[in-house]
């Protein structure tokens, strides 16, 4: 089979930032091809250009051997080009089958014909085993099953060409594997695919061949079997990383944080737990375990039922988020589109925006010079990629969005700092200065709360392990005794609901 | 050396955010006064000039309430109530024999009330700006109504000489007074929109309400203080109303939320909330009040003053709109 997809020499820039250069690609019948790089490497930024999004600034186009001049999003869509984005694209007001034919309504004597659409959504759902109802509302439904009507919605076009940007990066273990699934079926069918990921260590299931970017340049195209990981890595940062998870031993002190008997609505049950000096507690547990919604119960973005929360030993009172922050509490939250960035306002702004109450005097009027300097700090401090402080935070690439978030919780003095999902979806190079921005914070005597999916590196980094379940803590690890199976067997057991079921789960 | 200094300023503030707008709306601006100055001679003349800016300054204060509150990401459809309320409150008021100043203290408390409302009704009671609005615009034309017992004011009378002679009537340093009041609002608004935390947070929940609050931001206030800049503005808008024709009219400021919005919307304050600067809010004002004029000297009806006006206004959300989608395409 020959090449479906074929880019030669595209270069594009942007204000400031030379994004691609000179880059070539290819794209094979029935393969999926892994398209690697660190953030702001160009992956993106290419896939936006083959999809229609972005034109490029030269190179030439080819697809199915003809070449393209112009390729708007909508040529590219009827000549079979489909992309799942990094951020979702879905109407939240809208149900899940009038997303996915969204812009292809099925009509009757011109009118809406929904029975139809939810039967047809219904059987698209049912073929890749995807468990949502059509019917329900999108703004509804958890990160990870939008990720999965995104992924059907670009299904049900029946497309030639796939690409998949982060595709897993809010899914489940087993909704994966059924991704992967849907993968080698379309491969067989003779689908191109594109499969960009930072989970490095999926690429083994699925990809045929990596091609890797490094700073908008192509650097080389190998087919996977013939490269390892560390080779891999090597490649996308120029340089090897040694330590993946750099471990820092403290002395544990006295305890900082305290929560006691924490109840906020279905998924916040009754948790207790304590953080001492000098360590990490990491929260482990399966998607919807109610890791999220406990962490935002403590900072007060959501209502707490009932419970205490202690600082230094003394009980404080958060109603609101600004309860927790003056008393030297922050939460870096999961979703960073939604409850992270302003994205129209610019990066110092942005950074600026929880710190207002020390950089501003007494009236309010806000010291500009040591705003200049706490961001001139931050974007130093972080390694930000930005062409100045005054660009729209929108306009950063994800992992230096996600970098600003986090620089502008750490900007202040805080006694303790929840991260919740900090990695998600951001290259390994980046991933490493998150944990050594938390061992940091660990040498300093701050609490850090370290919420995450994925075991590898809860084992990593943190000194205890929190495991829950069903909105519970099911059970307590030190990082000494645990294991990726001790955890998984705490982070599924699951309360008995059906005492008369025989065969109830109960792992 | 002073004069580099000098360029750096003007560097900073060409390259602050929304600038771009501004400077391409004041070419809109230059190009309509050449345009008018062309077709009358007397347009320019310093009398006219002086008028004209006493015509701006209105719709500038509305503007500038309307500002605040799109900058948050909401909408005010009260500010015409309120400075008919205004308007009536203080007429009455004074017609009743109490001291004018007095009056207007009374006044401006009595419409922070509706301000206040708004913002809870929308921060709180989580109502669409749209309709909270639409329900106080209704509620405060009522009580601009009922005040006098639906009856326009007789003439506010002697007494109240010093307070037309304030707002309207008189001039300080060769310029009417109600363009000074204007300016001094103004300053104060922009500085405290621009400088200020108060400011910041006005763009943080317009820009992300959800980033804004885990942030920290105190919502409810941020948007409450919006609407209570909103409703001092229109109130100051009823004054000189009242102080220009020396009587209480029922139906004063009818339509003025619009006019509010097309002042913000051309100075390039989006609807959509966390963008645009009052500068632009003072180009928009101007231009309106331009054609404003600038038609009335060439004779053309109201009518057709209201067709054209909103043509224009559309015209500008267009371009907005073409521009912003355009930036975007090339810069992702």
């Amino acid at each position: 089979m020959g090449n479906i997809v074929e880019l030669k020499q595209i270069s594009k820039s942007f204000p400031g930032v030379k994004a691609l250069d000179s880059v070539d690609f290819t794209l094979k019948a029935g393969e999926v091809l892994g398209l690697l790089g660190e953030n702001g490497a160009g992956k993106s930024t290419l896939m936006k250009i083959l999809a229609g999004v972005y034109t490029k600034d030269e190179g030439r186009i080819k697809i199915f051997g003809q070449e393209v001049e112009h390729l708007t999003p909508l040529t590219a869509q009827k000549l079979g080009i489909a992309i799942i984005n990094q951020e979702l694209n879905l109407c939240d007001h809208l149900t899940v089958a009038q997303n996915i034919f969204l812009g292809r309504e099925i009509l009757r004597r011109g009118v809406l014909h929904e029975k139809k659409m939810n039967a047809a959504a219904r059987k698209l759902l049912e073929e890749f085993q995807i468990e949502i109802d059509p019917e329900t509302m999108v703004g509804d439904l958890p990160v990870s099953k939008k990720q999965l009507v995104e992924i059907a919605k670009a299904l049900s076009v029946e497309a030639k060409i796939l690409i998949m940007d982060e595709p897993t990066s809010a899914l489940t273990a087993k909704e994966i594997d059924n991704l992967f699934t849907i993968i080698k079926r379309l491969k067989e069918q003779g689908c191109g695919i594109v499969y960009i990921s930072h989970r490095l260590e999926e690429l083994q299931y699925i990809v045929d061949r990596v091609l890797i970017l490094r700073d908008g340049k192509y650097i080389i195209d190998k087919p996977f079997k013939e490269t390892t990981l560390s080779e891999i890595i090597s490649y996308m940062v120029g340089r090897e990383i040694k330590e993946k998870f750099p471990r820092v031993e403290e002395q544990v002190g006295e305890t900082i944080f305290e929560v006691r008997n924490l109840n906020a609505g279905r998924m916040v049950r009754n948790i207790s737990f304590s953080l001492r000096k000098g360590e990490i507690v990491g929260i482990a547990g399966l998607m919807g375990a109610g890791r999220t919604e406990t962490t935002r119960a403590i900072f007060g973005a959501d209502p707490k039922d009932s419970g205490q929360i202690l600082i230094d030993g003394k009980e404080v009172e958060i109603r609101e988020p600004r309860d927790a922050i003056k008393a030297g509490l922050v939460l870096v939250p999961e979703d960073r589109a939604r409850d992270g960035l302003c994205t129209k306002l610019s990066v110092r702004e942005n950074v600026a925006l929880p710190n207002l109450d020390f950089l501003s005097s007494k009236l309010g009027l806000v010291n500009r010079k040591k705003e200049a300097e706490v961001t001139a700090r931050a974007v130093k401090n972080f390694a930000i990629k930005l062409a100045n402080p005054e660009v729209e935070a929108g306009s950063l690439s994800g992992g230096n969005q996600q970098k600003v978030i986090v620089s502008k919780w750490l900007a202040r003095n805080s006694k303790v700092v929840i991260f919740d999902e900090p990695t998600r979806g951001i290259d390994v190079a980046s991933k490493v200065e998150i944990y050594q921005i938390m061992n940091d914070l660990k040498k300093k005597g701050i609490g850090v709360l370290f919420v995450s999916s994925e075991l590898p590196e809860i084992l990593g980094i943190s000194d205890r392990i929190l495991v829950m379940a069903d909105g519970r803590i099911t059970k307590e690890l030190d990082v000494k005794e645990a294991t990726q199976d001790l955890i998984l067997e705490y982070a599924t057991k699951f309360e008995k609901k059906l005492a008369s079921e025989p065969g109830a789960v109960e792992a | 050396m002073g004069n580099e200094k000098k360029q750096n300023k003007l560097k900073r503030l060409l390259a602050k955010r929304g600038m771009g707008q501004v400077i391409t709306v004041t070419f809109g601006l230059v190009g309509l006064v050449i345009v008018f100055s062309l077709l009358n001679p007397f347009f320019l003349t310093s009398r006219n000039i002086s008028n004209l800016l006493r015509q701006i300054a209105p719709t500038l204060l509305i503007g500038i309430g309307q500002s605040y509150v799109l900058i948050t990401g909401n909408i005010d459809l009260s500010i015409g109530s309120v400075v008919g309320m205004s308007c009536m409150i203080s007429a009455t008021l004074m017609t009743k024999g109490v001291n004018p100043w007095v009056a207007v203290l009374i006044t401006y408390l009595a419409t922070t009330v509706i301000g206040f409302l708004n913002g809870q009704l929308i921060a709180k009671a989580k109502l669409p700006a749209f309709i909270a609005t639409l329900g106080t615009m209704t509620i405060a034309r009522g009580i601009a109504q009922i005040v006098n017992n639906n009856y326009n004011t007789d003439s506010i009378g002697e007494a109240a000489r010093g307070f037309q002679q304030f707002f309207y009537y008189g001039k300080t340093f060769g310029l009417f007074n109600t363009i000074w009041i204007t300016l001094v609002i103004w300053l104060f608004f922009d500085f405290l929109l621009s400088r200020t935390r108060t400011g910041r947070h006005l763009y943080a929940v317009g820009s992300n309400i959800h980033a804004a609050y885990l942030s920290g931001v105190n919502i409810s206030s941020t948007i409450t203080k919006a609407y209570l800049v909103s409703a001092f503005c229109a109130t100051t808008v009823g004054l000189i109303t009242t102080a220009t024709s020396g009587m209480g009219t029922m139906d004063a400021g009818n339509g003025y939320e619009l006019y509010a919005v097309a002042a913000s919307v051309i100075g390039g304050v989006s609807t959509l909330g966390g963008q645009g600067i009052l500068l632009g809010t003072v180009v928009g004002a101007s231009i309106w009040g331009v054609l404003q004029n600038g038609l009335q000297f060439a004779g053309a009806p109201v009518a057709i003053r209201n067709i054209v006006i909103g043509i224009i206004v559309i015209i500008t959300v267009l371009m907005d709109i073409f521009v912003r989608t355009n930036k975007k395409k090339g810069k992702g």
